[in-house]
């Protein structure tokens, strides 16, 4: 273990709360992040001979504001100005629960495009390294590092306030901070294959984030829905990929490989907030994938419950995915033709039809309808528009009739 | 999701950008291709500031490209030829990549890149490892 693994722990835990501080106190995002990594670098030199100080992030939150300090007073003497004083004090603790959340917030500004939310938050609220976020989004180094200062300048031009915003305005914006993070799951999701080249895992980053979101907001129902989820879809991680790489579907799972743990957390998240406020989309996402999760095996799955929890869904956030579940639920209540009914007006859906998972249900369901031919000719659609490897290659055996 | 844009194109003399050097591209006003540098100029703008553009490239001549080939004699012999590659009119001329949130985005961003002489292909990346369900 290098000596910077050794610290990134502590570093890792505090980076948010130092940035935040200076954030609160002086603004500027930019010239924050860099006096926070001067600050990192010096406890670099410094810890190892002088011990770890007793409370690191104030130790780091002084040393940053230092830095920022002489930065800008040497700025001013460049520029022939005096100092203004009231500038130049170190930031006075704060509610740590406050500054958590607005720098959630600031990073997820409706102003900023989703991938540069996305970037934002991994960088400042979850302490990634510029490079680290490049390669668990397959991105070269240069794109990410341009994609995080032109976000920084956007907020810097629009002059944003570093606060936690009036109490009618935040249910839109924290909804923004749980896109943003179930965003950051489901691309961890999908991309565990080549794990020895993507060091970060992007699901237990955004798992862990999330957990920080519920703590700040532990009555927001949704939030707790959306860290269920996350729990609920993680467990199931041990069981989705064979040792040859190809690709296992639910119903096919290892169920012993399930991570039991984690589903006992994610369905006690989503029972005790389900009946507490408003139901939401993330909290019957949650809440159908813990119905999966409990099933002993996948013939005793409750299909009734998941069909009226998808029919909620339906209601509550229509749309031709939500609709596309409902049919393979449908199907396993009412029989394949019910569920085909459902399909195939999706078959010419404008957000659907480029997609191979349409085809894939329908493949499915005239297979057992018994439509053997049209089945393997869905099949193969789907396996033509798949853009996964691994899915490409279970949906090409299915088209060529193996299973 | 990441998509790629290739440009396939025709320009005689090879060069860049390549509707400057096709033989439709030729036929058009200076005016015409003014208003297209800018408004690809406010393209690549808007997609820098989303995040959504990754990475391009512009491609030399196909004639300065080495082909190899792999032939089973001798227990797999490699055979190198030089360019370019295919016969064609059409050659690929540069690429962008770029990261979308759907395929509609993806979709809307490269219509933009359709030029006078040359098609333009918008191809999905192969990516990760899917969904279970």
């Amino acid at each position: 273990m290098t000596t910077s693994d050794a610290y990134e722990d502590v570093w890792r835990a505090a980076w948010p709360h130092v940035l935040a501080a200076l954030l609160r106190r002086y603004g500027d995002f930019e010239a924050c992040e860099d006096a926070v990594q001067e600050a990192l670098l010096a406890a670099a030199r410094q810890w190892p001979d002088e011990g770890t100080p007793d409370d690191p992030k104030a130790w780091l939150v002084r040393v940053a504001s230092r830095r920022l300090i002489d930065a800008r007073r040497s700025e001013r003497a460049r520029a022939g100005r005096e100092d203004t004083v009231a500038e130049l004090v170190e930031p006075g603790p704060a509610s740590e629960r406050d500054d958590s959340l607005a720098l959630l917030l600031l990073c997820c500004h409706p102003a900023l495009s989703r991938p540069s939310q996305v970037a934002l938050t991994l960088r400042a609220v979850g302490g990634l390294s510029t490079d680290r976020i490049a390669r668990a989004f397959l991105v070269p180094e240069p794109t990410m590092a341009q994609r995080i200062s032109r976000a920084k300048a956007r907020l810097r031009e629009l002059d944003a306030p570093f606060a936690v915003p009036p109490p009618a305005e935040l249910p839109a914006r924290v909804a923004a901070v749980a896109h943003v993070l179930y965003l950051v799951f489901t691309e961890g999701h999908t991309a565990t294959v080549g794990a020895g080249l993507v060091d970060v895992s992007l699901a237990d980053e955004a798992i862990r984030l999330a957990r920080r979101l519920h703590e700040l907001l532990p009555s927001d129902p949704e939030v707790a829905g959306l860290l269920a989820l996350m729990l609920l879809t993680d467990a199931r991680r041990p069981a989705r990929l064979a040792d040859d790489g190809s690709l296992v579907p639910l119903a096919d799972q290892d169920r012993s490989q399930w991570d039991r743990a984690l589903v006992a957390e994610g369905v006690a998240l989503v029972e005790a907030a389900l009946p507490t406020g408003p139901v939401g989309p993330y909290q019957l996402q949650a809440a159908i994938a813990a119905v999966h999760d409990e099933a002993p095996s996948a013939a005793e799955t409750d299909w009734v419950q998941i069909e009226v929890l998808y029919g909620m869904l339906a209601d509550l956030a229509p749309g031709p995915v939500v609709t596309l579940n409902h049919a393979v639920a449908v199907a396993e209540t009412r029989g394949p033709q019910a569920g085909l009914a459902m399909v195939e007006p999706l078959l010419d859906d404008p957000a659907l039809r480029r997609t191979h998972r349409v085809h894939a249900v329908h493949a499915h369901l005239l297979e057992r309808a018994g439509r053997v031919d049209e089945a393997r000719a869905a099949y193969t659609r789907a396996a033509r528009l798949a853009t996964s490897v691994p899915e490409q290659r279970y949906l090409s055996a299915r088209a060529a009739g193996e299973t | 999701m990441k998509y790629v844009i290739l440009i396939h194109s025709n320009p005689q003399p090879w060069g860049h950008p390549t509707d400057r050097f096709t033989e439709e591209g030729r036929a058009q006003s200076e005016e015409f291709h003014a208003a297209s540098a800018q408004q690809f100029d406010a393209l690549m703008e808007e997609i820098n500031a989303s995040g959504e553009f990754v990475t391009a490239m512009a491609l030399a001549d196909p004639a300065s490209s080495t082909l190899y080939g792999w032939s089973p004699a001798n227990g797999g012999e490699h055979l190198r030829t030089d360019g370019p590659y295919a016969e064609t009119k059409e050659q690929l001329a540069g690429f962008f990549m770029i990261d979308c949130a759907t395929r509609e985005r993806a979709e809307e961003i490269a219509e933009h890149f359709a030029q006078p002489g040359g098609t333009v292909e918008l191809r999905p990346a192969m990516w990760g490892d899917g969904d279970d369900q």
